[in-house]
């Protein structure tokens, strides 16, 4: 049993401290039935904190490498995608999922709504705090796999996952860029703001149940704000926003965290929580492309 | 991309098996053999001024039990019109209060396989679209589309819905449950298909190499001794093969630069609904992140139910 963090900067502390005491056992077995003739897809296990054994999609293009590294982080939902990005011809690809998701499931089941607040009352009871040390863990497990040769390393992710692709790139050296579509609020004061769909609107529906709870609840998720940690993010971020998004990545919150992050370029788009949708997917494509130094 | 002559010059080349009416006839008769053994607990947590929040669960093919997020207006005893929500292929089944404030009852329904209705079916994502696809009687989707048919059976059962007053709604693979559902259950007023998936199983799985369609190839490559038997296993679970059945008024929504699920396999079961179609086409838009689509569905349905939702 460990104590509760009193802070941000000792909740990282402890959360770094946990990965480092535990193996990470890293298992990788190709998917013959899902593996293409220009690339190989792999299904990946290995450990995180908390005793969690969590499992990641791994795609790594045929030839010689090394190889650039996509590294697509979970969003806000029980199901992360098996490879998709049409990068997976020229970048090795991870898609990692966080403790509670499907395949990585055995000690926690998230539910869908439910997961942002289960035992919220607590940081060490919160499960989603546990989703940030296994995207941490993710990258610890591709610079750590034999299986192939990293050069440059990219995160993307949207929503939840453009959260942990941030909270990633603040507390790991060496990523090159970051693509981080409507990142979600959690931890912001703006996510605690009555009338907010979903998913951010099951902070409201918990504090509507337990009004008395909201300082508390405000303590444990700002362990976790991005604006916190913006500040420690190195690569340039390309990030989207929604003009009209209440339930994700309010624009008064995206305005905030690009001002606080050293070297973004803010994207805001006439939509709600699809941030710019297809428009924006193809500015996304090119700019990793770019970044990652591959043809599309 | 996408243009509108693209969509008009592609044709097909699904066929409906000889014996398809009598498959589906012989599903919903099994269907009507199993008691709806619905169970509706209130959930407070969720449940809002204006609407009253449940989770249902109920019993569907192979007595599997089906769990489902049903908002009802609040306050008021009804009867509402009602709104079926199915569900996307890997997404979550929403939880809808906003039809709700609109003074509509509204079921999103986990189908099989989906949390937390995966207990005893659990294929996987990817994994779903080729489970059984050997045989129409053991493909996943004869479970899948049964549960949204029970979701037809649960409205029906309830006394706060307005029995002539059930629609249907829902995107990518909800676009082709819906376009499925509403072919089967007449009772169903007005449907709207969002970039709708299960359209054109071989066209889609050549067009595309995204998924879940390329979970077709793969089985392909990996079984090219079994192809033939899978395609024609699909016919029965085609949505251009329902789209001719379906007797009520229906809009189709499709994203132009679709890169899941072909903007003109969702034509394709466009151009085979009855006249009282609508098309609404959504250019630089792709798979399910249209701006302007969740209005206009709200709106196209609500005009629908005319003055009954407020």
């Amino acid at each position: 049993m460990t104590s509760a963090p009193s802070s941000s900067a000792a909740f990282w502390e402890q959360t770094e401290a946990q990965l480092a005491e535990t193996p990470p056992d890293i298992t990788l077995e190709r998917d013959a039935f899902y593996s293409q003739p220009e690339w190989d897809v792999f299904r990946m296990h290995y450990n995180s904190s908390g005793g969690h054994r969590l499992y990641a999609w791994f795609s790594v293009p045929h030839g010689d490498g090394p190889f650039p590294a996509l590294v697509r982080m979970p969003d806000y939902g029980s199901v992360h995608d098996i490879i998709y990005t049409p990068l997976r011809q020229h970048a090795v690809v991870m898609n990692p999922t966080y403790r509670g998701q499907r395949n990585s499931d055995v000690l926690v089941r998230a539910a869908y709504p439910g997961l942002l607040t289960d035992g919220i009352d607590s940081a060490e009871t919160y499960t989603l705090l546990g989703a940030y040390a296994d995207a941490l863990r993710a990258i610890d497990i591709l610079r750590e796999q034999q299986q192939v040769q990293i050069g440059a390393i990219a995160l993307t992710g949207a929503g939840l996952g453009a959260a942990l692709a941030l909270a990633t790139a603040a507390h790991r050296s060496g990523i090159a860029a970051v693509a981080a579509d409507t990142p979600m609020a959690l931890g912001h004061p703006t996510a605690l703001q009555p009338g907010l769909g979903y998913p951010l609107g099951e902070l409201g529906d918990y504090l509507r149940a337990y009004p008395d709870s909201l300082e508390t609840v405000a303590g444990i998720t700002s362990l976790v704000d991005p604006i916190g940690f913006a500040g420690s993010v190195q690569a340039p971020v390309l990030m989207s926003a929604g003009r009209f998004d209440r339930s994700l990545c309010p624009l008064s919150f995206a305005e905030a965290l690009a001002a606080a992050l050293p070297d973004c370029d803010l994207r805001v788009y006439e939509g709600a929580a699809e941030g710019g949708g297809h428009e924006h997917g193809q500015v996304r494509g090119a700019w990793l492309a770019e970044k990652l130094g591959v043809s599309r | 991309m996408a243009t509108e002559s693209d969509l008009v010059a592609f044709a097909t080349q699904v066929t409906c098996p000889d014996d398809f009416d009598q498959f589906w006839d012989g599903v919903l008769s099994g269907l009507n053999g199993i008691p709806l053994d619905s169970k509706v607990t209130h959930d407070p947590l969720r449940s809002t001024e204006t609407a009253s929040v449940y989770q249902v669960c109920y019993r569907s093919l192979d007595d599997l039990e089906i769990f489902g997020w049903y908002a009802v207006p609040a306050p008021g005893d009804g009867p509402f019109p009602a709104v079926l929500i199915l569900p996307g292929y890997k997404s979550e089944p929403a939880l809808r209060r906003d039809w709700a404030g609109k003074g509509v009852a509204a079921l999103s329904v986990a189908v099989r396989g989906k949390l937390p209705s995966s207990a005893e079916f659990n294929p996987g994502y990817p994994g779903l679209l080729t489970h059984g696809v050997e045989d129409r009687e053991t493909y996943s989707y004869k479970g899948v589309i049964s549960d949204c048919v029970r979701g037809v059976d649960f409205l029906l059962s309830r006394p706060e819905v307005d029995a002539s007053q059930i629609y249907c709604c829902g995107s990518s693979q909800g676009g082709g449950l819906t376009l499925i559902t509403t072919g089967l259950r007449h009772e169903i007023k007005a449907g709207v298909a969002g970039y709708p998936f299960l359209c054109c199983f071989p066209e889609s799985m050549r067009m595309l190499r995204s998924y879940p369609y390329d979970e077709l190839s793969c089985y392909a490559r990996a079984y090219p001794d079994r192809v033939e038997q899978a395609l024609d296993t699909l016919r029965y679970f085609d949505a251009v093969n329902f789209a001719p059945r379906i007797e009520c008024p229906m809009a189709v929504g499709i994203a132009m630069e679709d890169e899941v699920c072909p903007p003109e396999t969702g034509y394709a079961a466009y151009r085979l609904l009855n006249p009282e179609r609508e098309l609404r086409l959504f250019p630089n838009s792709g798979h399910g992140n249209a701006h302007a689509y969740p209005a206009w569905e709200a709106a196209w349905l609500q005009q629908r139910m005319g003055a009954t939702a407020s």
